[in-house]
This record gives C-alpha cells, sequence and structure tokens, in this order.
C-alpha cells in the first residue's frame, strides 16, 4: 500500500513537473547554434532569425548565437548530441546535414535531430565566362554527352557537397551518361576569380554569388535550378532549368531543428513562434535584402520533405560512387 | 583629374563625426584584436557583424575596413616583445623584431613596425587608388597552374634562406607539408589522417601551428633557462622614446619601399594573403642584403619589410572584393556578405551605383592608416613596460592569452590539445636550433599548394606541361629556381673574392 501511494505521489509529482514545465516554458535562455563560422549562411540565417523574433516581440527570452565550426556542420551535430531532449537548444541547417552522413563524414544524421521549421529556400546557378561558347545549359549537356571531360566544372565545396550534386542531378536529368567521369574541380576560395578568369569552363554555385559579375558582364548565368523564375531583379532574366527542358530542380533548403527527443509542447512553442514570424515585415525585409526565397514548412511536412530527400541524395551519390553511409 | 574630385568628396563623406568616431574605434579595436594572439581581423569583423546591420553603408565599411588594417599594425606588437605572432601576418616579425627588443632596442623595433606598416599601407591606398581596375583584372590571370607555381617560388626561397643550415630547414619544410595534409581532401572528399576526429576534418588552422610553436615553443624554452640559471634575467628597467634613429631609417627605407609592391600584388591574389606577403618580404631583403648573417639577429631591415608588405596585402586584398565582387580572404569574404546584408552590391557596379560609399571608403583608408599610425606610437610606449613584468608572471599569462586565443577561432577543445602538441614541437625545434619559418611557410601554403597541383591536373587531363602553359608560370619557376641558387653563388664568390686576395 505504501509502496502503491508512493508510485501514485511520484506519478503525480512527476506529470505536476512536466505540465509546470511546459506553462511556463521559455522561462530561460534559448541556445542558438550555428555549425558554420561567423558570417557564412547558416550563421547569417540563424542570427536573423533570433533578430526578428526579438524584435517582433514573438520570443521575449533572449536568444545568444554561438558557434560550432568544423567538420561541414558535423561539429555541430556532435554537439547538438549532447543536449538531447533540451528545449532550449537550436540549430539551424541545410542539405549539409543529410549529405556529411551520405558521404561517411559522419555517422550522425538528420535522424538525430528534431526538424522544427523550414523557412526559406535559396537555388543553384550555372554561370560560363563572358565568351564562353556556350550559350544554354542544354549547350553544355550536349558537350559533355559526346565528351564527359570536355567541360570543366567547378564549385566551391568538396565533391559530393551541394555545388558538386547541384549539377549532377541536373545532368542526370538531361540524360548525361557517366556522372562519375564528370572532372568536377573543387575550389576553397577564388571560385569566381577562376571562372571570371576562364580557367573553369563552367561554375556551380549559389544565385546571389553570380549577381555582382553578371551585372558587370564579367560572367554569363545560364540556367538557376529553381523551380520557377524569379520574379524580380537582375536574375528574373535568367530562365530555370525546367524552362530549358530539363524536368528538375535543386533546392538549397534552410531550417530550424532542435535536438533529437526535444520535448512536444518545445517543438510546437518554437514552431508557432518561427510561423507567426516569418508573417511579419522584419522578416520580408531580411529575405528581400539577401535575395531568399520565403518557404515556411512546419514540422511534420519538413520531417517528411527530408526523408524524400535524403533518398535522392542517396540516389545520386551513389551513382557516381561518394555514398559511403550504411 | 576626376579622381581627385571623387576622392575629395569621400573625404568628405569620410570625415563626417560619427564616421571618425567609428573609424577610431574600429582602428582601436583592430589594433587590440591584432595583439592578441589568435584573434585577428576575422574574428573582429565577425564580431562587429550584428552592429553593422543598424549602421548605414558607408560607415559599416569603414569601420570593418578600419579593423582589418588596424589588426594588422596591431599583429606585431606581440611578436616583438615577447616572440608571439598576434597572427599569421606578423610571423616574419617574430624574426628579427623579437631579437631586436632582446639586444634592448625594443623602443626602436616598434616604432619601425608601425612607421614601415603605415608607409605600406599608405603607398598601396594610392596605388589602389590609381590602378585598383587594373591590377584586379591581372589578378584573374592566375588560375590553379599560376597559383602552384607561386607557390614553389615561395617554398624554394623559404628553404634556401636557411642554407646555412639546409638539411634542418627541409626537415622543417617536409614536417609542415605533412601536417598541412591533415584533413579532408578537397579534390576527392576523402579524409587523411583524421582518425576519426571530426574537429580535424577541416584540417589544423595555421594560426594554432604558430602559436603553439611561437608562443608555448618560447615560454618552454624560458621556463628552461629558469630552472637551469635560476631567476636571474634582467629586466628592462629604463624605457626610451618610441623612435627610430637615422641609422635605422637609412637602413630600412629602401627594403619597406621595395617590399611594398610585392605584398599589394600578393594580396590581391585571392586566398594568397598577408601570411605570404610577409614571409616572401622577409625572403627578398635577405637574399640581396649586402649582410644576410644579420638577418634572424635583429636586422632592422629585417623587420620593416615584412611589416610593409602585410599592410600592403591587406590593402591589396581589398581590390577583388571592391572591384570584382570576388572575395579574396576569409576576412573580405564576411565583408562581402555584410555589404549585401546591407543592400551593396560590390563589384564593378559598385563605383558606379554608389560612387559615394565606395570612394568614402578609400579615403576612409588613408585617415585610417594615419589614425592607425598615431594610436601605435604612444601605445607602444605603454606595452613596452610588458618587459618589465618578471618571467614567473607574464608566462603564464602568455600561456593563458594562447589557449584563449587558439579557442576562439573555432570554439573547440581538439585545438588546445594540438596547441599543446605543437608547443612542444616548438621546444623541440628551438631546442635542436631547426629553423621555424620553412614549417610556417609550409602550413599555410600546403594545402592550396597540394590542391592546385591537383587542379591544375583535372584541367589538363593529366598533362604536365600545364605548368608551363603562360608567361606567369615560366617566371615563377626561373625565379624558384634562382631563389636556390642564388644564396650559394654569392657564397661562392665571396669566398673566390676572399681566395684572390689572399693570394
Amino acid at each position: 500500500m505504501k509502496k502503491l501511494l508512493t508510485l501514485v505521489i511520484f506519478a503525480m509529482v512527476l506529470s505536476f513537473g512536466v505540465a509546470a514545465f511546459a506553462a511556463d516554458y521559455p522561462s530561460r535562455p534559448f541556445e542558438f547554434i550555428s555549425p558554420g563560422g561567423a558570417g557564412g549562411g547558416w550563421d547569417t540565417t540563424i542570427r536573423l532569425t533570433a533578430k526578428v523574433l526579438a524584435e517582433e516581440g514573438i520570443v521575449t527570452q533572449p536568444m545568444p548565437v554561438i558557434n560550432k565550426p568544423g567538420g561541414g556542420g558535423g561539429v555541430g551535430l556532435a554537439y547538438l548530441q549532447k543536449k538531447k531532449a533540451d528545449p532550449y537548444t537550436v540549430i539551424v541547417y541545410s542539405p549539409p546535414l543529410l549529405l556529411i552522413n551520405l558521404s561517411g563524414q559522419t555517422k550522425l544524421s538528420y535522424k538525430d535531430t528534431t526538424p522544427i521549421a523550414m523557412l526559406i529556400n535559396d537555388y543553384g546557378a550555372f554561370a560560363v565566362p563572358k565568351d564562353s561558347p556556350y550559350k544554354t545549359i542544354n549547350d553544355v549537356m550536349e558537350a559533355m554527352k559526346k565528351d564527359p571531360k570536355s567541360v570543366k566544372f567547378g564549385g566551391a565545396s568538396s565533391p559530393g557537397s551541394m555545388d558538386h550534386l547541384q549539377f549532377l542531378q541536373v545532368a542526370k536529368a538531361a540524360g548525361v551518361k557517366n556522372l562519375k567521369e564528370l572532372p568536377y574541380i573543387a575550389f576553397q576560395e577564388g571560385s569566381l576569380a577562376a571562372l571570371m578568369g576562364g580557367h573553369i569552363d563552367l561554375l556551380s554555385t549559389g544565385m546571389a554569388e553570380t549577381v555582382g559579375p553578371m551585372e558587370a558582364g564579367d560572367i554569363r548565368v545560364l540556367a538557376i535550378t529553381a523551380p520557377q523564375r524569379v520574379e524580380e531583379g537582375p536574375l528574373a532574366q535568367i530562365p530555370t532549368v525546367m524552362e530549358e527542358g530539363i524536368d528538375t530542380a535543386f533546392i538549397n533548403w534552410r531550417g530550424i531543428f532542435g535536438p533529437a527527443e526535444m520535448p512536444d509542447y518545445a517543438v510546437k512553442y518554437l514552431e508557432d513562434s518561427l510561423a507567426q514570424m516569418v508573417k511579419t515585415d522584419g522578416w520580408d525585409e531580411v529575405c528581400t535584402k539577401n535575395g531568399w526565397t520565403r518557404a515556411f514548412m512546419g514540422s511534420a511536412d519538413f520531417k517528411a520533405f527530408l526523408d524524400k530527400t535524403n533518398t535522392e541524395y542517396k540516389d545520386l551519390l551513389t551513382e557516381i560512387g561518394l555514398y559511403k553511409g550504411e | 583629374m576626376e579622381i581627385l574630385g571623387y576622392l575629395s568628396q569621400g573625404f568628405a563623406l569620410a570625415m563626417t563625426p560619427l564616421n571618425l568616431v567609428w573609424l577610431v574605434l574600429g582602428a582601436i579595436m583592430g589594433t587590440v584584436l591584432g595583439m592578441l594572439p589568435g584573434l585577428g581581423p576575422t574574428t573582429g569583423i565577425a564580431l562587429l557583424l550584428p552592429l553593422t546591420f543598424t549602421m548605414t553603408p558607408d560607415t559599416a565599411l569603414i569601420t570593418m575596413c578600419a579593423v582589418y588594417y588596424g589588426a594588422m599594425f596591431g599583429g606585431s606588437r606581440s611578436s616583438i616583445l615577447l616572440n608571439v605572432p598576434g597572427d599569421g601576418a606578423a610571423v616574419a616579425a617574430c624574426f628579427d623584431g623579437y631579437p631586436l627588443a632582446k639586444k634592448g632596442l625594443a623602443e626602436s623595433a616598434l616604432a619601425m613596425s608601425a612607421i614601415a606598416s603605415f608607409i605600406g599601407g599608405l603607398l598601396s591606398t594610392i596605388a589602389f587608388v590609381l590602378m585598383a581596375v587594373p591590377v584586379a583584372r591581372f589578378a584573374l590571370r592566375f588560375g590553379p597552374p599560376e597559383y602552384f607555381t607561386l607557390m614553389i617560388f615561395a617554398l624554394a626561397a623559404t628553404a634556401s634562406i636557411s642554407k646555412e643550415a639546409i638539411v634542418k630547414g627541409f626537415i622543417s619544410l617536409t614536417l609542415g607539408l605533412m601536417i598541412s595534409t591533415i584533413g579532408m581532401d578537397y579534390q576527392s572528399g576523402v579524409l587523411r589522417f583524421t582518425f576519426g576526429i571530426m574537429e580535424l576534418q577541416t584540417g589544423i588552422d595555421f594560426i594554432i601551428v604558430i602559436i603553439g610553436i611561437y608562443g608555448l615553443g618560447e615560454v618552454f624554452i624560458n621556463f628552461e633557462k629558469l630552472a637551469v640559471k635560476g631567476p636571474g634575467v634582467e629586466l628592462k628597467k629604463k624605457f626610451g622614446r618610441i623612435w627610430i634613429t637615422m641609422e635605422q631609417w637609412k637602413r630600412s627605407w629602401l627594403p619597406i619601399l621595395r617590399q611594398t609592391p610585392v605584398g599589394f600584388l600578393i594580396g590581391v591574389l585571392p586566398g594568397a594573403g598577408g601570411t605570404i606577403a610577409a614571409l616572401m618580404a622577409y625572403n627578398n631583403e635577405k637574399q640581396i642584403s649586402k649582410h644576410p648573417e644579420e638577418f634572424g639577429e635583429g636586422a632592422i631591415e629585417g623587420l620593416a619589410a615584412p611589416e610593409a608588405a602585410n599592410n600592403a596585402a591587406s590593402v591589396g586584398a581589398l581590390i577583388p572584393m571592391m572591384t570584382l565582387g570576388v572575395p579574396g580572404s576569409g576576412t573580405t569574404a564576411i565583408m562581402l556578405g555584410a555589404l549585401m546584408i546591407l543592400g551593396l552590391q560590390p563589384g564593378p557596379l559598385l563605383f558606379q551605383q554608389h560612387a559615394d560609399v565606395a570612394w568614402a571608403v578609400i579615403a576612409s583608408m588613408f585617415l585610417g592608416n594615419v589614425v592607425c599610425a598615431i594610436i601605435n606610437i604612444p601605445l607602444a610606449g605603454v606595452l613596452v613596460r610588458v618587459l618589465a613584468v618578471p618571467p614567473r608572471i607574464l608566462y603564464p599569462l602568455i600561456v593563458g592569452l594562447a589557449f584563449v586565443g587558439v579557442y576562439t577561432i573555432n570554439f573547440s577543445t581538439v585545438d588546445l590539445t594540438l596547441l599543446m602538441i605543437f608547443g612542444v614541437v616548438g621546444y623541440l625545434m628551438k631546442k635542436f636550433k631547426i629553423p621555424t619559418a620553412p614549417l610556417i611557410l609550409a602550413v599555410v601554403i600546403g594545402q592550396s599548394m597540394e590542391q592546385s597541383y591537383r587542379m591544375s591536373m583535372m584541367l589538363s587531363d593529366g598533362q604536365l606541361g600545364i605548368f608551363f602553359r603562360t608567361g606567369i608560370c615560366n617566371t615563377l619557376l626561373v625565379l624558384a629556381v634562382l631563389s636556390v641558387i642564388w644564396p650559394f653563388y654569392s657564397d661562392w664568390r665571396k669566398k673566390k673574392k676572399a681566395g684572390t686576395i689572399k693570394k
């Protein structure tokens, strides 16, 4: 009897404890993490998210941002594992979250996180030097079909990561065989300078990076990987790969994640806060300035999206022999 | 003179009270951050980033630039006084700056470094105004094969300056190249020598190597001295004026003028930067000097030349970002990102669409160099008092600073372990008199040298002929061969002369 009573009291205390915890959540500061260095894409996204959340009065607790760079985001992911079930830890990620696992850089994967919401999309762009013989993306694909080694293409990330994959996905959809033989040159710095100097034939990169040199006439952008055209600005004249008859799109999504086993009340709170944030003028302004496409997606949809995307990346990596997961 | 008109408008905008205040604050912040080991311009600008979101574009850019070249002024303070470089670009200031301080000439060394920095910065700002665009276009002609030959030249020059101990020089060089292979191979995505440690995937940051080998290594050597000889180290008690003598100026003015263009041009090349510029300037001066034996023992021109070159490089590095919209270094990449958030698109159109901002920034570089020089001379008078601090207080402080500085690079404790390892390596190298400069240069350029070789091979489908494809490549290769032969040739000539006199 005594035992049962203890158990009941224990259960009551426990449930009360959880309820109280959930009711006055958030009651202490959050920890926002950028898995990359200051000034990069991840860092900018999470800092501006924290800024808008605070300025619009949606979240009143402080949201300091810390940087956990290294391992292409893997260091941040490992750090997140120490925070399992913590309702106050929030991190930002994009396709590398899936890719570092698929390419064998880390055993941890997106399954070791709790997806909270997708915030924005960005797209890839394919650019050539101004005097390039290639006038359309299809010219490039034709050349590659004839001789896979004829077009030297480069990007600013390692093989099997975003710049490489976005081009391969388009090449595959265009019917180029032997994806493995296409010479991809990975730059750490100066990829745009190498293109402008004519040292490579094509650069696979992000849309925003191409705007300045394109407006100045130093490079030509052949196509972007967005599902539809950009509505305004200099990129509005650039066709999508779909318009060019290649039926695919590559999305550089960015979203907010929590640690694995994050309590439901915390996921709900953050999901709702972010849903509210993306409707504010402050967020509009941030997106316009950075050239981001708004693409909000709640926790459940985001999870499903990640499952689907992970399979796509995995197939592509398997085809070029870079898949090293298990 | 269209340019003068633009420039005077630029000065008008740069001299508004708010911009001046931020210019001075930025310069001070840069100097202080540059002084602290591990913290450098990148950290400074990253810290400022949230603040710049609230500024107007001209103020933001002026502040960030001030932090950037302020750090170049500050970086060498600790090199000279403590033999601990504040950042990569200040390594070369250790070679002769620290021996000068040991000889009791710290005041002159600090003054010379500020003066050389000032002249280097000023001249290259003038060069920026006159020829930014053609220089940026020229830099575009550097593709992977050109970079590879440039790195070969840099390595050959460094290995050959240690001709007194050529075998030890090569040991040091090889060790450096080995360290640079750690991490992910960028062309294949394969992990090398990471032993499952995720923090090693991005390789070892060269700042950790520098602080370990110079900072901790120096501390360990001194611990040993203290243990053997007891605390009988004489501390500096009298401090002179922070200025240089006429004789020192006579020895240094030509090296400063010679190495400023070198630094400027290397700075313009994306990915090369201040460290390579400073090391090359040092090598060049040692090779053409009439008394190379004084280098490393406290030759004032051996301090002046790299100091002028690294400031010139920091101005040069802004060129590809401002004129082409292409970031040349980590720091300028962050600046580029900040500008885009502020709604400015750096690149050729910056000078058309936002000419006022662009010229205000250039004008602020003139002002900034003056401000930095003014800050640094009196500051040196305070800093030099560090030499009066007893070792039992000073060395633990250096160790503390080294650890804090290294931690702030990646916020990773793995780096602290690495720091200790390199501290021991530095101690052993000093103990066995192995030169450290080749190792440092190899670590700095090893990775990009290997990668540019591999990229060239992919571009040429494996044909080695690509390394002779342009005049730039061939010139650099000839220079590399010459720099190896030259010290031996001049040695031989001296001996021959000595021989004929004997007869």
